[in-house]
């Protein structure tokens, strides 16, 4: 955020609905991060705000309930051996740029075309990036399932790999050497789409897999590293300017923290080509949930003329697909990791 | 429980090489030969110890069985080693025992610490180790990048069908009197269910001083400022104490990350080079004739 804020901001009070609503989304959105890396915080924002949050409030608990959660997955991942502590803070660090950077897009186009202005781009945005980045990892997670758990780098990532350019990375649990100049975009764009969407990780952790050349699982979990840079730095901005209500964010914490533990244990039980799997569906879901907010800023721009009726029916479409989505994905994971919990205790080495 | 076993290994070509040469050497001339068995577990596996008196029987070589206590200084009040002397105890007991049915001579061993340097002391201790056989739970290339001599490892499965082909004989199977060490779950879930209480506490008082003083905690909170450091304070506070909570209350549940994943990913991965392939000098040079 930049510049002060000089609207007076109205905290909501809490009552026993919105304490237990809070705490399941914070759940199912905990379960899908610790799961794909990222993912889970996107259907947080309109839900605070259905409760009659704040927009920037929400935005800004949103944001200060995100890094602690990315901070806790990320450490039950590195339990693991997933993480890549320096590949994350690296490109977390150029994130928090892109974040920046996002903003003052996203300022600049308020400026130009106004508030349905900004809403309609950043729903063009997610429904382009959700469709486009998708398909790709979910025609991947297809073609890899075929393969039978062949997850050799994509091309474009060993091509990348070979060229020598100054200065050169090695990455020990990624088990990748890449120039940073290959880095720097992926992160900028990872910070720019969180800046837009609130998701960085739909571009960061396909980024990742497809252009730096790490796996799935690895991808994911350096991703909660990013997304606890972003956060910490996000906070920090959100906080200066008190817009941080820190009961919605330890609400959402209470269901997201047991989420995004289970998530975690997922990755280990699931082959790689799930958590593309995972990631494709939801991205895939929430596109079309976009699709049907778009009338909605059309209209206000007025570019088409749907009915009031409409447009509250679809807006109430785009959040039921975006909740559906999310469960979706929080369905898959816990059937992928029980079922293969449970072929695993059906072969127990014999160990005393 | 009835159990498969799928030991698929055949006797490696430096067995056979091994068993020329100890019956080319007159006796006085060297020490018996012997195979190191490996185990890290409590119970050595039944399949290892058969494996390996069956080898030996037809070697003629005694057997060296070494139970590694892996995690001599764990902190629970000396519990972990207790239980592994007892389990070592009894598995040596059962070890010599089938040994004695094929005449098969077998010394015990308890150590303790890393297993790769425990493995290249006892080869180069002064006994004639002529190959090490490793049970489940020890990685062979770790054991095998510190060893003078050759590492097997033998693979085999429990299953809860019990019926399968390819099982052994139930009567066959010794089911353990004394519990393993690397059967803690008694323990750990002990253990989880107490860090679950102390977290969960933690987590509750946290959460019950900001929901307890509502008015005050938005007051202060949402000045910014300075005050930004207090949000972000409480969350890592209560990252830590809910995010120990939530780790123990899903460990005590018994949920907890496969163990068959360990080495699941760096297979999936591909070879790094060290460092890449130095570039061909293309620049052009001067050559001087003297």
């Amino acid at each position: 955020m930049h510049g002060p804020v000089t609207e007076i901001i109205q905290f909501i009070d809490l009552n026993a609905y919105s304490i237990i609503f809070l705490i399941l989304v914070g759940f199912v959105g905990g379960l899908v991060s610790g799961f794909i890396g990222s993912g889970g915080a996107f259907v947080l924002t309109p839900a605070m705000m259905s409760l009659g949050v704040p927009g920037t409030v929400a935005v800004a608990s949103n944001m200060c309930h995100k890094f602690p959660k990315a901070l806790v997955g990320s450490i039950k991942r590195y339990k693991y051996g997933q993480v890549d502590i320096k590949l994350g803070v690296i490109m977390g660090l150029f994130a928090e740029m892109g974040v920046q950077i996002g903003i003052v897009v996203q300022r600049h186009i308020l400026k130009i075309w106004g508030q349905a202005g900004s809403n309609l781009y950043v729903s063009f945005i997610f429904v382009c990036v959700l469709v486009v980045v998708g398909s790709i990892v979910m025609r991947d997670a297809i073609k890899t399932k075929k393969a039978v758990g062949n997850t050799s780098s994509a091309g474009i990532a060993k091509y990348l790999q070979t060229i020598e350019l100054w200065p050169m990375l090695t990455f020990k649990t990624a088990n990748l050497r890449i120039s940073m100049w290959f880095l720097i975009p992926v992160s900028l764009a990872t910070g720019m789409l969180a800046a837009t969407i609130a998701v960085g990780g739909f571009i960061g952790v396909p980024g990742l897999m497809y252009i730096i050349g790490a796996t799935s699982i690895v991808a994911s979990a350096t991703e909660l590293v990013i997304a606890f840079v972003m956060g910490l730095g996000g906070t920090l901005i959100w906080a200066y300017y008190g817009m941080v209500d820190i009961r919605l964010t330890l609400l959402i914490l209470a269901g997201s923290l047991f989420g995004v533990q289970l998530g975690a244990i997922g990755t280990t039980y699931v082959k790689d080509y799930m958590i593309k799997y995972v990631m494709a569906t939801i991205m895939l879901i929430v596109a079309v949930s976009r699709f049907f907010a778009i009338p909605k800023y059309l209209n206000a721009l007025n570019v088409t003329s749907f009915t009031d009726g409409s447009v509250v029916l679809m807006s109430q479409a785009s959040f039921g697909i975006m909740c559906l989505a999310l469960l979706t994905g929080a369905l898959i994971i816990l059937v992928s990791l029980f079922k293969a919990r449970s072929q695993e205790k059906a072969a127990i080495p014999v160990l005393g | 429980m009835g159990k498969k076993n799928t030991n698929s290994m055949l006797m490696p070509p430096a067995i056979a090489n091994a068993q020329a040469d100890a019956q080319s050497l007159p006796s006085v001339q060297r020490k018996a030969p012997c195979i190191l068995v490996v185990t890290r577990n409590g119970h050595m596996g039944e399949p290892v110890m058969n494996y390996a008196i069956n080898v030996a029987d037809r070697l003629k070589y005694a057997i060296c069985a070494v139970h590694i206590n892996t995690l001599p200084f764990f902190c629970d009040g000396g519990r972990r080693n207790r239980l592994f002397a007892a389990a070592m105890q009894e598995s040596v007991t059962l070890f010599k025992r089938k040994a004695q049915l094929k005449g098969v001579q077998v010394e015990s061993l308890g150590e303790s610490g890393k297993i790769a340097k425990v493995v290249k002391r006892l080869c180069h201790s002064g006994k004639h180790i002529e190959f090490v056989v490793i049970d489940q739970g020890i990685q062979k290339e770790a054991v095998a990048a510190q060893s003078p001599v050759p590492v097997f490892n033998v693979i085999y499965t429990t299953t809860k069908a019990g019926t399968k082909a390819g099982q052994i004989n139930k009567a066959d199977y010794h089911k353990p009197v004394q519990e393993g060490v690397s059967r803690m779950s008694t323990i750990s879930k002990k253990r989880h269910v107490k860090n679950c209480f102390v977290f969960g506490s933690l987590t509750a008082g946290l959460y019950a001083a900001v929901f307890f003083n509502q008015d005050l905690v938005m007051t202060y909170f949402t000045k910014g400022g300075i005050a930004t450091l207090l949000p972000v304070a409480v969350v890592f506070a209560v990252s830590y104490a809910h995010g120990n909570f939530t780790s123990s209350f899903w460990s005590a549940l018994g949920i907890e990350g496969s163990k068959a994943s360990v080495g699941k990913k760096t297979d999936s991965r591909q070879e790094v080079p060290a460092s890449v392939d130095i570039r061909k000098d293309n620049r052009p040079r001067a050559q001087v004739n003297v």
